[in-house]
């Protein structure tokens, strides 16, 4: 680690140009990575950032890091594996509220409860954009898309129940109406030692209802510091993000004060344990030859 | 956001960091517009932009200058953290196929709110020499709308087409 130097947030963009809409909200998320990253210091070779598909997921060939854009809504199991064949990696992993909701849904789960040391930064917009416009997992009940042409019926997934539910031990929720607050978020994400969920209310500027665009997210948004949240109280932040798709709260719902050891930290362990007994690699095969 | 600047306590010194980043980070999102319009082929509203840039830039080094010469290389307090969007445009305020009517909109729209920002500081202020900046300020603002509002002036007719003209259709899968 090259903790001697210093950063910027420049240092973490790529020469790649972002193809996204014109005022896309990811386009702000990648501002507040490339901040946060900085913060953090590590240098960009240090980084890895896996992605599933869809605009969002674009995200990583667009930052100086390490970059996997793999299949829809497999970033996890991906960034899971990079993490834990090379444990020293920072690994974020990216995409949208389809990727990771509908998709990648079941693999949520699993990390969390293996609590692998990685940042997951769901750039939810409630809508596939990249296929131009059908109802996502995050969509409101009742809208209006090619696939729901009558109104969904469907509730939305709540992203921050959902990982909180699951035992999560960092869930945060974080917007472009505040860059600053955001970069704030994934640095503190990306510190915190174990699996950290980062949900961005990412308008769709293109296929996105008028309310889910910035000026309709800066009238709904509250500063869960502001209104006096403890990150510790995870009744608390359960009772907060019952109000997802009313209320757009912003800052740390939960930070486990007490962060419980990862899953890549007790396989090192666990190979260390192991390595005392076992066998020289010469004497390898002897496992496998009956004498 | 103004919230997270104590307008009370601010020093000049402070006031003109404060001022110089606000300009910075109006450069820098005009900058990105520019790259955003030149990525979808809209070179008109790429130029207006990267004028724009260009002239946050001047304004960013003049009062850089300034501080430089009342405070020299004194440290810097204040962080790019305790603004947001004071002059920059919203992010989402780009948007597809943008005509320089739209883009000089926004940008006529981003010198307003820059205006109000210096407007709603005013009464917070307690040192007259900040005061005194932030009133230059709030008249640099309205002396900049006027310059857009000439060039908006200078433009055609509108053609009357919207956004919605520009989106497909969404198709049956």
């Amino acid at each position: 680690m090259s903790a001697t130097c210093e950063f910027q947030a420049k240092d973490y963009k790529s020469d790649l140009k972002p193809i996204w809409c014109p005022g896309c909200g990811d386009y702000s998320v990648v501002q507040g990575i490339y901040r946060a990253l900085a913060a953090i210091g590590r240098p960009p070779h240090e980084v890895a950032f896996i992605s599933g598909i869809g605009c969002s997921s674009r995200i990583p060939g667009y930052t100086t890091a390490y970059g996997f854009n793999t299949v829809h809504g497999r970033a996890l199991p991906i960034a899971q594996g990079i993490k834990l064949a090379n444990p020293d990696l920072l690994v974020l992993a990216a995409g949208g509220d389809g990727d990771g909701f509908s998709i990648g849904g079941g693999h949520i789960a699993h990390l969390i409860r293996r609590n692998i040391d990685i940042t997951y930064i769901v750039m939810d917009n409630q809508i596939y954009g990249l296929t131009k416009g059908q109802l996502s997992p995050t969509s409101q009940k009742g809208r209006t898309t090619c696939t729901s042409p009558y109104g969904s019926l469907e509730n939305p997934v709540n992203p921050l129940l959902y990982t909180l539910a699951y035992g999560a031990g960092f869930v945060a929720q974080a917007s472009p109406t505040d860059l600053a607050g955001m970069a704030a978020i994934i640095e503190e994400a990306i510190r915190y030692p174990g699996f950290a969920f980062v949900n961005v209310q990412s308008p769709c500027v293109t296929y996105g209802e008028e309310a889910q665009q910035i000026k309709g997210l800066k009238a709904i948004s509250a500063s869960l510091k502001e209104l006096g949240h403890d990150p510790a109280d995870r009744l608390a932040a359960m009772d907060l993000a019952q109000h997802y798709g009313e209320k757009m709260h912003l800052g740390v719902f939960y930070r486990n004060p007490e962060p419980p050891p990862t899953y890549d930290a007790l396989i090192r362990e666990r190979q260390v344990q192991l390595s005392q007994g076992a066998l020289p690699k010469e004497r390898i095969l002897d496992l496998f030859i009956k004498k | 956001m103004a919230a997270r600047i104590d307008f009370a306590s601010l020093t000049l010194k402070d006031a003109l960091d404060l001022a110089v980043l606000i300009e910075d980070e109006a450069k820098e999102r005009y900058e990105d517009f520019a790259a955003q319009m030149d990525q979808h082929r809209t070179p008109e509203a790429a130029k207006f932009f990267r004028l724009m840039a260009v002239n946050e830039a001047k304004h960013g080094q003049e009062l850089a200058e300034r501080r430089g010469q009342l405070f020299g290389d004194a440290p810097r307090t204040v962080t790019r953290a305790q603004i947001f969007d004071v002059e920059a445009p919203d992010f989402d305020e780009a948007r597809a196929f943008m005509s320089p009517r739209q883009a000089m909109k926004a940008a006529l729209a981003s010198e307003v709110k820059a205006q109000a920002f210096f407007v709603a500081a005013l009464p917070a202020l307690k040192d007259a020499k900040v005061r005194a900046l932030f009133e230059e300020l709030r008249d640099e603002e309205v002396e900049h709308q006027a310059l857009v509002k000439a060039e908006l002036a200078k433009l055609p007719p509108d053609s009357g087409l919207s956004d919605d003209d520009f989106v497909d259709e969404p198709a049956a899968q």
